[in-house]
This record gives structure tokens, C-alpha cells and sequence, in this order.
């Protein structure tokens, strides 16, 4: 009674107790458990399961307070609300098992039996993963209660089937593995799907449903810009200009008729005239010959050429940024980030 | 001739950097004419001779020497032919990429049976140079007037002056060159009573490295 009156004190105390309070609470239960004294450490365990399932607390918590309440109703003699809390249990945490050095076999025995019929599953997935669709893969770890048959199937949001990935029994747990690809074989069209796990009995009946989510971004790495054009500025005129021609044609005129006066430029009149002539006229025709040769519009082949090296040039860097920007296309990663798992209880008939 | 070699330094100041020597090398067969008209008449001779230039080019200022023998026959009468020797040594510096400007002696001298006649000029020489067909057919034209000069002639001298026209075919890829051109300087002493004029033909030869 003493502790039971200590219990009430605690029970009536201020909600912001301190986490060592609610650890005192929690110990306060077990030793109430190991003293015998069950009722007090029922009723203690379900205040202080309460409080953890109201803050959230991580499963391993609230399987340890779960497990001893069951117990504590077993030997209150409330079988039917021990299995009942054994069942929370199982659901909590599939691969949950007592201690058998602290419970003893009433205990260990009734929980197997419940863990027997409970059919149900838990998943287990990298929270936030990148894979490659097709050779990469994306794995699933999926933990059974009990032996069953589970469907697992990815699925769209509003519930249509977009991959199945397993139909079949499971003992403890099976791996599984997603390609990061549906049905056809083809990129994921959305960007959520949802991962389903439907658990049967041995009647087939569905036992329970759970459901993750799963986030997908297609991740393309940035292609590579075109390499620029060569300038006009680059390129080598390809046909003869007028100004060449003009100026040999205007050259071989004005070197001549240099030629020519120049005995009077200089004051030597009196000199004959052949040797200058045979020169002029050697420089006369060199002139009309490079005006012909440097006629306009003749193709230049040397600058044909150079031109030709530098949009080969170019069109190499093009070729070769192509199969790059190709190459990265191809390179589609799949970022592939996990919601949290949900319970999804099938409706009675 | 200080004046113009204080032109010459003042073009080619800040130009004397370390830059490559640009050798330049020639030989020529000149067809030389030589015609002197003296009160008592005129000489005309006419010949052959061989030519041999040479420039050393560093940035815009370049060094060129030539040098010129032959021998000269009389045309008609009965004169003895007579050697010519000349040689020039010029220093330039190219004020514009067409246009270089040169001062400096030019030599002559024609070996009589007597004695040897001997002429020098100190030249001030402009010389333009541009392709015009193509990069590789150069025309050139050259001017020059003497700025003094001596020779050992009776009459006392007045002035003299020449020039050269023609042009340099550059061989595809090949420092070789080939050269055609004419050439004429006048002389004129004691007033008009002596004239001399040398004229002729340059043909040629020659190795460029650039």
C-alpha cells in the first residue's frame, strides 16, 4: 500500500517531470514488478507508457515498459489483456523477444504464442540513398514477426500498382532488392511512390498492411555546352581579292615607268634605251602576270585548307562533346529518400 | 655628311635592342655602260662586271657594303678598254617598313694606261621597298645624291646623283632570291664641261635569311 500511495504521489505530480523522474517512474514499475506488487506496477507502466507513446519515445522504451506490463497482467491473471499488451508489442517491434533471464517461461510462452498469430512485419530501408536505375539497387529489409506471406509491391500514391517486388512466404526476414525502375523497365514517371507490405495468415487472410513512403529525384548530371564556332574573324579569305591583283597590275606599271624616267630623273639623258626597256618590260609582264595569277575570285587552296583544318577542328570538339554530353545523359542517378513506416489495419468483415 | 649621320642615329634611336642579325648576300652580273662627255668629246665604253653585295640588318638599322669589278671596251675608236673597280659602304636605318634612308662612301675607279682615275661620292641614299605581287615579288627604287665628292679629274665638281628600279622574286619557302634592275648615276663637273654617266643592267642572285 505504501507504495502504491508513493505510486498515486507520483501519478499526481506536475507532467513536466524531469527525464530522471520518469526513469524513477519506469524503475519504480520493475521493482514494483520484482516486489510482486503487479497491480501497482501495471498501473505505474501504463502511466509511464503513456507518457512515452505522448513524446514519442524510441521503440526500444516503450517495448521494455510493454513487456513488463504484459507480464505484470499475466500475473495479475489477466491473461487476455497480457496478450493483448504482447500483441502492441509485436506490432511495435516485430523482432522483439523477452529476455529469458529475466522473464520466466509463463511469460516467454505466452508471448511466443502471440507472436505466433500476430502477422506482421517491419521495414527496414536506408533512410537517404542514391542509386544507379538499372545496375544499382535500392534495398529493403523486411523483419516478420512470425512465418507468413507477405506481397511486397512498390505502388502509386493513389494506390494503382507500379512494381511488385515479392509475393511470397517469409520466416524471420528476407532482403529484397529495387532496381530503381517500374514495371516496363523504364525511369520512375513520379516523383512519390509508396512501399507496401501486405502480411497474410495461413488462411490467407490479410493480417496487416505496412506502408512507407518513398521520395524519388531523378539526378542528371549537367551536360557540357556546345564549344563555340570559330569567329569569322578566323577564317582565311578562300578567294583572291581585287586588291592583290589591282596592286601587282599597279606595281609592275609604276616600277616601269620608273624605269623608264628615270635617266631623266637623274640627268642622263643621253643613255640608250634598250637595257631599260628589256627592263621594263620584264617588270611590265611580271606585273600582268601576277594580275593574272592574283585574278579575283581565283580560289586560294592554301587558305581553303587552313579554313577546312579549323572547322575540322571544330567539328571535332563537337563530336567529342556529344558522346560527353551523351555518356552524361545516360548517367541518370536516382535519389531515392524514405518517409516513415505506417500501419495500416485491414477492415474487418 | 655629319648632318646626315646625325639624321641616321636619330632614326634608329631606341632601336638597338637585342634583336637577330638579318644577313643578307648577293652576287649580280651588271651590264655597265660608262659614257664620258668631255669638251674634246665623248668616251663611251660598255663591259661586264661582277657584283657582289652583302647587308647585315639589326632591328631597323642595317649595315650594306658592295662591290663591283669589270672591264670596259671601248664603243668604236680606239681607245684602250679600262678596268672598273667600285665599292660602296653604306650604314641605313629603315625609318618606315618600305622606306630605309643610308649614308656613305662610294668609291669608283677606272685603271687607265696613265694612271688610275679615282671618284668618291658621299651618298645620301632613300630607298622604297613593297611587295606587289604577292608577298613574293618586292619592287624597289632608289634614289641618291651625292653630298660631296672628290675625284682626281681637272675639273672642279658640281653634283651628282643616280638610281636603281627593279625587282626581287623570293623563291617559295627558300631564302634564295632573284633580282633584275637598272642603275644609273650621272655626274656632272666643272659646270657642265664634264659629264660622266654610268648606267646598266643588274641581274642576280642572292640569299636572304629572315
Amino acid at each position: 500500500m505504501r507504495a502504491l500511495a508513493l505510486a498515486l504521489a507520483l501519478g499526481v505530480a506536475p507532467t513536466a517531470l524531469s527525464a530522471q523522474a520518469s526513469d524513477s517512474l519506469f524503475v519504480t514499475a520493475v521493482r514494483a514488478y520484482k516486489n510482486l506488487e503487479f497491480d501497482l506496477a501495471a498501473w505505474t507502466l501504463r502511466r509511464e507508457l503513456a507518457r512515452l507513446n505522448t513524446v514519442g519515445a524510441p521503440t526500444a522504451a516503450r517495448a521494455q515498459g510493454l513487456v513488463y506490463l504484459g507480464a505484470a497482467e499475466l500475473f495479475r491473471g489477466r491473461r487476455d489483456s497480457a496478450a493483448a499488451v504482447f500483441r502492441r508489442l509485436v506490432m511495435l517491434d516485430p523482432r522483439y523477444r523477452p529476455d529469458r533471464l529475466v522473464f520466466p517461461p509463463e511469460v516467454t510462452g505466452l508471448f511466443d504464442g502471440v507472436r505466433l498469430e500476430t502477422k506482421v512485419v517491419a521495414i527496414d530501408v536506408p533512410r537517404d540513398t542514391t542509386i544507379t536505375p538499372g545496375p544499382g539497387a535500392f534495398g529493403i529489409w523486411i523483419i516478420a514477426s512470425s512465418f507468413q506471406t507477405i506481397d511486397v509491391a512498390l505502388r502509386y500514391e493513389d494506390g494503382a500498382p507500379f512494381r511488385s517486388l515479392y509475393v511470397g512466404p517469409i520466416g524471420d526476414s528476407i532482403n529484397l532488392q529495387w532496381d530503381g525502375l517500374d514495371a516496363a523497365g523504364a525511369m520512375p514517371p513520379v516523383s512519390r511512390v509508396l512501399l507496401r507490405v501486405a502480411s497474410r495468415g495461413a488462411s490467407g487472410a490479410l493480417a496487416g498492411i505496412v506502408q512507407l513512403p518513398l521520395d524519388l529525384r531523378q539526378v542528371r548530371p549537367d551536360t557540357l555546352p556546345w564549344p563555340a564556332p570559330p569567329a569569322d574573324s578566323q577564317f582565311l579569305p578562300e578567294r583572291e581579292n581585287s586588291g592583290t591583283a589591282r596592286r601587282a597590275l599597279l606595281g609592275g606599271v609604276a616600277l616601269s615607268g620608273a624605269v623608264a624616267v628615270l635617266p631623266a630623273l637623274v640627268g642622263g639623258t643621253d643613255t640608250p634605251s634598250g637595257p631599260r626597256i628589256a627592263v621594263a618590260s620584264t617588270i611590265g609582264v611580271a606585273g600582268l602576270l601576277g594580275f593574272v595569277l592574283h585574278r579575283p575570285g581565283r580560289p586560294l587552296a592554301a587558305n581553303v585548307r587552313a579554313n577546312q583544318a579549323l572547322r575540322d577542328t571544330w567539328q571535332r570538339r563537337v563530336e567529342i562533346t556529344t558522346a560527353e554530353n551523351a555518356r552524361r545523359r545516360q548517367n541518370v542517378r536516382l535519389l531515392v529518400r524514405a518517409g516513415e513506416a505506417a500501419a495500416i489495419q485491414p477492415r474487418g468483415p | 655628311m655629319r648632318s646626315a649621320l646625325v639624321l641616321l642615329a636619330a632614326l634608329a634611336a631606341g632601336e638597338v635592342r637585342a634583336q637577330a642579325l638579318h644577313p643578307v648576300g648577293g652576287a649580280s652580273l651588271v651590264t655597265a655602260r660608262v659614257r664620258s662627255q668631255v669638251p674634246s668629246g665623248v668616251d663611251q665604253f660598255t663591259g661586264s662586271a661582277f657584283l657582289g653585295q652583302g647587308a647585315l640588318a639589326l632591328g631597323r638599322v642595317e649595315l650594306s657594303v658592295s662591290y663591283l669589278q669589270g672591264t670596259l671596251n671601248p664603243d668604236g675608236g680606239t681607245a684602250a678598254a679600262r678596268d672598273l673597280v667600285e665599292g660602296t659602304a653604306r650604314l641605313g636605318v629603315r625609318a618606315l617598313d618600305w622606306l630605309t634612308l643610308e649614308t656613305g662612301p662610294h668609291a669608283r675607279a677606272y685603271t687607265l694606261t696613265g694612271g688610275t682615275q679615282r671618284w668618291l661620292f658621299w651618298e645620301l641614299r632613300a630607298r622604297a621597298a613593297r611587295a606587289f605581287i604577292g608577298s613574293s615579288v618586292r619592287g624597289y627604287a632608289e634614289l641618291w645624291r651625292a653630298i660631296s665628292a672628290d675625284a682626281n679629274v681637272p675639273e672642279p665638281f658640281d653634283h651628282a646623283q643616280g638610281g636603281e628600279v627593279g625587282m626581287v622574286v623570293r623563291l617559295a619557302r627558300a631564302p634564295v632570291t632573284a633580282r633584275i634592275g637598272y642603275r644609273i648615276d650621272h655626274a656632272v663637273l666643272g659646270g657642265g664641261t664634264r659629264k660622266e654617266t654610268v648606267d646598266g643592267v643588274v641581274i642576280g642572285v642572292g640569299l636572304s635569311w629572315r
